[in-house]
């Protein structure tokens, strides 16, 4: 691969990425048996409860997060702990900067996370019985919450892939750098899923989120890819 | 700042006294919960300017990759940890008497506790990293990193989201709704606050270089 334009290096790395996890398949399939057994344990244990329905589609909306996120957490650090276990990662630094490295990398996780959500979203609706009122609403707060819960991870999972304790770090560190997204995106659901009250602000704050974190991420990756 | 450390004592207490006796209680708040303002706004100022500090210094190392702007990083984000310490638990008592419950997951509330949790994080990631050269980069981009989030949580998530918290600073009005009295005590707080994260700040980053300096003797 050659130090070419910042968008053929990414898909490249993106394709690369691609390439190794079709050849492997452990990432996807992992992350998917981890979210769908962890929502059947879930489901099962709350399912003799009488909860208000008022109550329903936040209690919904709050599971379906915190899946999402464990299930993120088992599977996107690994996209640069790999290159550090395997000895490729110096070989990657050679050839390509940080930044394509991060965009290749951030895509393949995307699209990892929705995948997750394909999975996960269905299986919740039917294992609860959990009617989304406005759909459209509820895939947009799922693309934006998603969007920043894969920048954050794949970021981090540069700097982590080479500390020690790296899963415990992942957790430890991503988890409070995306609280202040999660705790809007539980809402922004919860209220999509039950066509309650406005959304407006929450589109504010899921959007400036994943703005931020996306300069913060591009202009810090060199020092990280670097250090 | 050994004048510093001398004029702060007594600008600390008269700054305590003032805030006591000279203005009086603010309408719309019960009994005299209104002073927590003296105290508690300049604490959740001072942390927000240490994390700016430690970013600042953070940036510093980025560039020069020494041990004194690391160290000075750390301590800086160690001294604003504290003081949000201190504004989430001044704020929570100031909940229990206004709202009736210490907590009420008020953006605000939730906002400064997202804040102790971004920056806890911090110290495991400097605890978890032996080498030092890398640790002081990777910390240094989790601090920058972390800067980036910190004015979204001060700043946005109050605004966007609807809140019970008084907003006698940071208002749609973008004016500061405080008599003269309460204005000249609450400006000198956060001036008497600001000196006192300072001189700590010091202190920390003089013990830092001690134990540096001793490590390196052993």
């Amino acid at each position: 691969m050659q130090k070419s334009s910042f968008l053929s290096a990414a898909i490249a790395v993106f394709s690369r990425e691609a390439r190794q996890e079709l050849r492997r398949r452990t990432t996807v399939a992992s992350v998917l048996f981890f979210a769908l057994a962890a929502l059947t344990l879930i489901a099962f244990s709350i399912t003799t409860l009488a909860i208000a329905p008022a109550d329903r589609s936040r209690l919904d909306s709050g599971m379906l997060w915190i899946l999402l996120f464990f299930s993120a957490a088992s599977g996107l650090p690994r996209s640069f702990v790999r290159e550090e276990e395997t000895g490729t990662a110096l070989a990657l630094r050679k050839v390509a900067a940080g930044e394509t490295v991060l965009f290749g990398k951030l895509l393949f996780n995307y699209l990892l996370f929705l995948a997750i959500c394909l999975a996960a979203v269905p299986a919740l609706c039917l294992l609860q019985d959990w009617t989304i009122q406005r759909p459209a609403a509820f895939a947009l707060a799922l693309a934006l919450a998603g969007y920043g819960v894969t920048m954050v991870s794949t970021f981090l999972s540069a700097i982590v892939s080479r500390a020690g304790q790296k899963d415990l770090l992942f957790v430890l560190t991503a988890l409070p750098l995306l609280m202040p997204l999660l705790l809007p995106a539980v809402e922004a659901t919860a209220r999509a899923a039950a066509a309650a009250g406005d959304l407006s602000p929450y589109w504010k704050v899921l959007t400036a989120y994943d703005g931020l974190v996306t300069c913060g991420a591009f202009v810090l990756m060199g020092f990280v890819w670097e250090g | 700042m050994k004048i510093l450390k001398l004029a702060l004592g007594p600008y600390m207490l008269a700054v305590v006294l003032a805030a006591f006796f000279w203005p009086k209680p603010a309408r719309g708040f019960i009994g005299e919960s209104s002073r927590i303002v003296f105290f508690h706004v300049p604490c959740a100022w001072t942390a927000t300017i240490a994390f700016v500090v430690a970013a600042v210094a953070s940036i510093v190392h980025l560039k020069r990759r020494d041990d004194g702007s690391d160290e000075a990083a750390a301590a800086a984000i160690r001294q604003g940890f504290l003081f949000s310490v201190l504004a989430t638990v001044s704020g929570s008592i100031f909940a229990e008497v206004m709202w009736g419950s210490y907590w009420n997951w008020d953006p605000r509330e939730t906002s400064i506790l997202m804040l102790l949790f971004l920056y806890a994080a911090y110290l495991f990631l400097r605890g978890a990293i032996s080498d030092p050269e890398r640790r002081g980069v990777f910390c240094a981009v989790y601090a920058i990193f972390a800067a980036f989030i910190m004015p979204f949580l001060v700043f946005v998530v109050p605004r966007a989201l609807a809140s019970l918290h008084p907003q006698t600073i940071i208002n749609p009005q973008g004016r500061i709704l405080m008599d003269v009295p309460t204005r000249s005590v609450f400006f000198g707080s956060l001036a008497g606050f600001t000196a006192l994260f300072f001189w700590l700040w010091s202190l920390d980053r003089r013990l830092e270089r001690m134990k540096r300096r001793r490590r390196a003797l052993e």
